[in-house]
């Protein structure tokens, strides 16, 4: 019992460990309320909620009337969880940053290949949030929603999709690490 | 409000999943891609493998259906995929990662990252008609498994998957595959 208490307090699991909790998390989505995992398509039911309240008529158009509503969806309250699953995660480690120095610019690899300038940070990580929803949108879901969900039910999309993500991800690896990658 | 409870109680399982996956941290991101540490393909095919084998059991005891497979139609999956790459490299998350990473109090995964997803699902969302009609009528096979399309049976296929992930795993904790980091 001791020694699972243990493990639980790791900041790092074995990622076979966490693979299967994330598999069991995956499944029981299905069996207990027929829904799969997901996180894009949440951001799109809040763009919905925020765009609606904001400029009515221009977000009176097919896709935020019909293709992905705005509201409370079961991804938004899944997402809700995912933000107190990670901030959980980080209690037992004792690794929460929560008001803490340094939580601006938070990864070490980060500061020392692209130094410790904030404003950097954030643009290029902005530029990349844009790029990956938008990514998403086309291609059908994200990491959790279409690589995981449709990944465990077969779905060809899934692996279409794994085999883009890793053959760009490296490109891009190799041009903004030059000769440090 | 049971599905709302059950999808709040999932969602922190699967936080904490990402957490201790390590996934929550740039370079765990990044570094998959420089192939200098691995763990985010050996968590994502070692979930792959067990969820595989969950709902594949479970639907042939009966106790579930599947719900709405994601469509294929391949050159949006492929091309969506390789933009979502550029993203993830970018940026060192993927959406569920970056509101995980939100949770741990990171502002670098609160704020540029909320936002830019909002910013990208209404750029998204005002483009969609001009973009995914198009994209998504190529090569369109519509809400396909992979064992109706080869007309195999399923089990065949989730056990080869299971062989082929547990095959890379080897190779990966083993032979070394891990390259050397210059940066550690």
């Amino acid at each position: 019992m001791k020694k699972m208490i243990d493990y639980i307090k790791k900041e790092i699991w074995s990622p076979y460990v966490a693979g299967i909790l994330l598999g069991v998390v995956g499944v029981l989505a299905v069996w207990l309320s027929d829904n799969l995992l997901g996180a894009s398509g949440a951001f799109e039911n809040i763009a919905g909620s925020v765009g609606k309240a904001i400029a009515p008529n221009l977000f009176d158009n097919l896709y935020f009337n019909f293709i992905m509503p705005p509201g409370l969806t079961w991804g938004v309250v899944l997402l809700i969880g995912v933000f107190f699953g990670g901030m959980l995660g980080a209690a037992t480690s004792g690794t929460l940053m929560w008001g803490k120095k340094g939580s601006a610019n938070s990864d070490a690899q980060w500061k020392r290949i692209f130094g410790p300038q904030i404003w950097k940070r954030w643009a290029i990580a902005f530029i990349g949030a844009i790029i990956l929803e938008y990514a998403a949108g086309i291609a059908g879901g994200c990491t959790s929603g279409l690589a995981i969900a449709g990944g465990m039910l077969l779905a060809p999309a899934a692996f279409l999709f794994i085999a883009g993500m890793f053959a760009s991800g490296i490109v891009i690896a190799r041009l903004v690490y030059g000769k440090r990658y | 409000m049971t599905t709302y409870i059950i999808a709040l109680v999932l969602g922190v399982f699967f936080g904490f999943s990402l957490n201790k996956a390590g996934l929550t941290k740039y370079h765990k991101i990044v570094n998959v891609f420089r192939l200098t540490d691995m763990a985010v393909l050996q968590f994502m095919m070692s979930g792959l493998v067990v969820s595989m084998i969950g709902v594949y059991s479970l639907r042939a005891l009966g106790a579930i259906t599947f719900p709405n497979i994601p469509a294929t139609y391949i050159v949006g999956n492929l091309i969506g995929g390789l933009v979502f790459g550029v993203g993830m490299a970018l940026s060192g998350y993927c959406p569920g990662t970056c509101v995980a990473g939100g949770g741990e109090g990171k502002l670098d995964y609160l704020i540029p990252g909320l936002l830019g997803f909002l910013v990208g699902a209404i750029l998204y969302g005002l483009t969609y008609q001009l973009v995914f009609p198009a994209i998504s009528a190529m090569a369109n096979y519509g809400n396909i498994t992979i064992p109706k399309l080869w007309n195999v049976n399923p089990f065949l296929f989730v056990t080869l998957f299971a062989f082929i992930s547990i095959l890379l795993f080897y190779l990966i904790d083993r032979a070394g595959l891990h390259r050397k980091d210059n940066n550690q």
